[in-house]
């Protein structure tokens, strides 16, 4: 018998019919319903025993003490500690995604050397560190060849470095601009020295002139806290929270009464508050209390309708409301923590000292100085905005600037004219945990370890009412890229340059930092705060300083620009969170097209509707975005979000809207010498 | 050619019956050692040895103090007798120079691999003898050898969710969806 092709054909068919008595197609069946699974690109979920780490995360301006959840030392989710007096358990928008940040495709994976323009090339951290200690070698003890722009206003790493700036025989060390900085101007404005601090938890009325206090401001999630415990669910509330400020935004929607204030006219808000306390009975044992009641003399209902677009009757209210309470704050503050001149400070901290709150519990208070960790730190002679512009004129020409936890290319005013001065700097290196904006432009780019990567503290976040130190150390055992502590880094660097700063490494850093402090470390690092006693301190009204600040005006053709900082949509120097994406609102964000925010009467005036699309122009900056109508702004105001028109980053925040910091301008404040731009103003078209 | 279409008879059935038997031995007997590929463990772990030691299952096997079951002991666990050599076998002798010197867990195949999108609760089933569902180890010289399926890539011993919902149903437990798969 041959096998032709019939007795194959049977021969198939009994093989099919056999195969239906035998696993084979069942299980098969069975097994391919389950073979997607176990594809090798699917991230697996680690099996193992889950801890909690406190940690001390500082991706928000204020930093979160968290506890860091860990199955098998990996860290997975990062939550509020209930232990430290600060969080109480809570956690802001930026740090609850701080364990996804740290895996985040933005990270700086290696030491980047720039090969070609715009062409970074990884290579060894030997050779980078060799690179980094080369360069300042040739520069050494020329003044101003050296400079540093520091982003991190808390961190003892800061002391490092302007120690190390300063051992090389330069005195360029500058910060990035942020309230407590012109505060701190304010302050001495005022007659006092120190640090304002906020006593939000104490006061029975809060009164937040341009202080996002519940979102974006100081340290929001004790503000926040202070804010619930006022605010018992099925209980009277214990305080009562004014918000003015230029738009609606998550303070606003929590508050008793929502101001919508221009940001052109946040001073006078506070004079003709003023004017109309005084009109009440307040009084002054301040040396300037005379002249001090002209000038807000000045602000007659008249005016402060004129420049506010309030009802004067609001006045009133507010004046019941201090009366009525036993503990009255005024919180001052600009609307997106930064760019407020000295003027728009003293007029809202004025306030205090008008109230006699200054030292009283619920009150204003000052921060004694915080002690040092490196004795030879040095202050920041100015802001890196100030500084930039310098450079900008050829009036600073450094050879070297380091750049620390700072993305000045993107997060300054006019902030093409910030990535051009850059440009004329030979030299740039930055220690970064992203590859953000800055990072792209430099030279050297050293990858900067994570909050969950190293040792790292908190000095008096701007807001405390108390001196308060927090610190942390790593929650696992080596970073997740091939990244260093940046104090480390730099330290080695001050090693191989002769200079010795006292300390040997980040962990020592902070060490000394605590003890000078005169905290225990192993609290602080096993999630505790040290908080001390602020000091008091007799204020002046500073009258003369508002004398000699003319209020900013619009040009008649122009609106106010107000910035709007959500801390969801990240800071100035961490681009939005991937997780938090999700909370951006397609009035916001529409696409790639950023929503600009004004009133159907500006949207009117200015000739523009709901859904155009605009041009904002300012200076030599412009920027692209289309109109949302928001009764929830001032009059005469444009609220443009922060936070978009990244250009570096990830997929996630890459390339979608534009960048508000291109459009705000540079102003020099009278009588203070401050550059400001929290009163820009801009002009809007329709294109 | 018409005698040749009609194929005088093609050998009848037979064809057929050759092609059933072949394709039932086939899919019996060949089948099943096809669809897994074997592997051993990495190292060669005597339970027999440690139990003849007196060690009892819940020594190395333990629940957590939040309830959690920890499986497989880590390193910290091995360790505890295990820093360095202390008998004869070359199997711990690779275990102790190429694992617990270099801070590396041993990456054991489990045996009952769940998927990630199941949790199963060692606590909730406490009350059950652990050779209900885990084979008897405690005479086991050396690790049976692993059987992955070279499809779905899970162990051969991966209980399925019919076996769960069966044994749910029989002792009257809820066989909702969000009771395992939270």
């Amino acid at each position: 018998m041959g096998l032709d092709r019939r007795a194959f054909v049977k021969f198939v068919a009994g093989g099919v019919a056999g195969t239906l008595f035998t696993p084979v197609i069942w299980k098969g069946l069975d097994d391919a319903a389950i073979w997607s699974q176990n594809w090798g690109w699917i991230p697996r979920v680690p099996k193992g025993e889950v801890k909690s780490a406190p940690a001390l995360s500082k991706l928000c301006p204020s930093g979160c003490a968290v506890k860091v959840k860990t199955v098998e030392g990996q860290p997975f989710a990062a939550l509020g500690n209930k232990d430290n007096p600060m969080s109480k358990g809570g956690i802001c928008p930026v740090c609850a995604g701080a364990v996804q940040l740290m895996y985040s495709p933005a990270r700086v994976k290696s030491p980047m050397k720039k090969v070609a323009e715009g062409k970074l090339q990884a290579i060894s951290w030997e050779d980078a560190e060799a690179l980094l200690v080369e360069k300042l070698t040739a520069l050494k003890g020329q003044e101003g060849k050296v400079a540093a722009i520091c982003g991190d206003s808390t961190g003892s790493t800061a002391e490092v470095l302007s120690a190390l700036v300063a051992g090389l025989g330069s005195s360029a060390f500058s910060v990035m601009p942020d309230e407590a900085y012109v505060a701190s101007q304010g302050v001495k404005l005022m007659g006092g020295s120190g640090q304002p601090g906020f006593d939000i938890e104490g006061a029975d009325l809060v009164l937040m002139i341009g202080a996002d206090a519940l979102d974006s401001w100081g340290p929001s999630v004790a503000n926040q806290k202070a804010f619930a415990a006022a605010r018992p669910v099925g209980a009277d509330a214990t305080a009562a929270y004014v918000y003015a400020g230029p738009a609606a935004n998550n303070t606003s929607a929590v508050c008793d009464k929502f101001l919508a204030v221009p940001p052109t006219a946040t001073a006078t808000f506070a004079l003709g508050l003023a004017n109309a306390l005084i009109a009440a009975g307040a009084v002054s044992s301040a040396s300037d209390f005379a002249e001090y009641k002209a000038l807000a003399a000045k602000v007659t209902p008249e005016v402060f309708e004129k420049e506010t677009g309030l009802k004067a009757d609001v006045l009133k209210d507010l004046v019941a409301k201090f009366k009525a309470a036993k503990a009255p704050l005024v919180v001052a503050g600009a609307s997106f923590g930064q760019g407020a001149g000295a003027r728009d400070f003293v007029a809202a901290a004025s306030l205090n000292v008008l109230l006699g709150r200054v030292g009283q519990k619920g009150g204003m208070t000052l921060l004694p100085a915080a002690p040092k960790a490196i004795a030879s730190a040095i202050a920041p002679a100015k802001d890196a905005a100030s500084y930039l512009a310098e450079v900008a004129t050829g009036k600073a020409a450094p050879g070297a600037l380091i750049v620390y936890e700072a993305n000045p290319a993107y997060a300054l005013p006019q902030a093409a004219d910030m990535a051009k001065a850059l440009g004329n700097i030979a030299f740039k290196v930055s220690l970064a945990t992203y590859m953000d904006e800055t990072a792209s432009l430099c030279d050297l780019v050293l990858p900067a370890a994570h909050s969950f990567e190293r040792f790292d503290d908190a000095m008096n976040p701007y807001g405390v009412a108390k001196p308060t130190y927090l610190a942390g150390k790593p929650v696992v055992k080596k970073p997740v890229v091939d990244a260093k502590n940046p104090a480390d880094v730099l330290l080695g660097a001050a090693g191989k340059l002769g200079l010795s700063l006292g300390v040997e490494t980040g962990e020592d850093l902070v060490k000394a930092k605590a003890k000078a402090v005169g905290a225990d470390i192993a609290a602080l690092t096993g999630g505790g705060a040290w908080q001390g006693e602020a000091k008091g301190g007799a204020l002046t009204l500073g009258a003369a300083a508002l004398a000699k600040a003319p209020a900013a005006k619009a040009d008649d053709k122009a609106l106010a620009l107000a910035p709007i900082a959500k801390l969801a949509i990240g800071t100035a120097t961490l681009a939005t969170p991937p997780a938090n994406l999700l909370t951006i609102r397609d009035t916001e964000l529409s696409g790639k097209d950023l929503f600009v925010q004004m009133n159907a009467a500006t949207a009117k005036k200015a000739g523009v509707a709901e859904g155009d699309r605009v041009k904002l122009a300012a200076g030599s900056g412009e920027m692209k975005a289309r109109v949302h109508v928001n009764e929830g702004v001032a009059a005469g105001t444009v609220a443009v979000l922060l936070g978009f028109g990244r250009s570096a980053w990830d997929e996630f925040t890459k390339g979608k809207g534009d960048n508000v910091y291109k459009i705000l301008t540079v102003s020099d404040e009278a009588g203070t010498g401050l550059k400001v731009w929290a009163g820009s103003t801009v002009t809007v078209a329709k294109i | 050619m018409e005698e040749k279409k009609q194929c005088k008879g093609c050998g009848g059935a037979l064809p057929f019956v050759i092609g059933f038997v072949a394709a039932v031995i086939a899919g019996w007997v060949l089948f099943p050692d096809m669809i897994y590929s074997k592997k051993t463990q990495p190292v060669r772990f005597s339970h027999k040895i440690h139990a003849e030691q007196g060690l009892e299952c819940s020594g190395c096997h333990v629940f957590r103090e939040d309830g959690s079951y920890a499986g497989i002991p880590t390193n910290e666990k091995c360790m505890e007798c295990h820093a360095d050599v202390v008998g004869s076998d070359p199997a711990e002798k690779i275990y102790v120079e190429q694992y617990a010197q270099k801070g590396k867990e041993v990456p054991w195949l489990i045996y009952q691999y769940q998927p990630d999108n199941v949790i199963f609760s060692h606590k909730a089933h406490e009350a059950l003898e652990c050779t209900s569902c885990h084979p008897d180890m405690a005479k086991n010289d050396t690790p049976p050898v692993y059987f992955q399926n070279r499809l779905s890539g899970y162990s051969k011993q991966t209980m399925k969710m019919w076996q769960c919902e069966r044994c749910h149903a029989e002792n009257g437990v809820s066989n909702a969806c969000h009771v395992c798969h939270k």
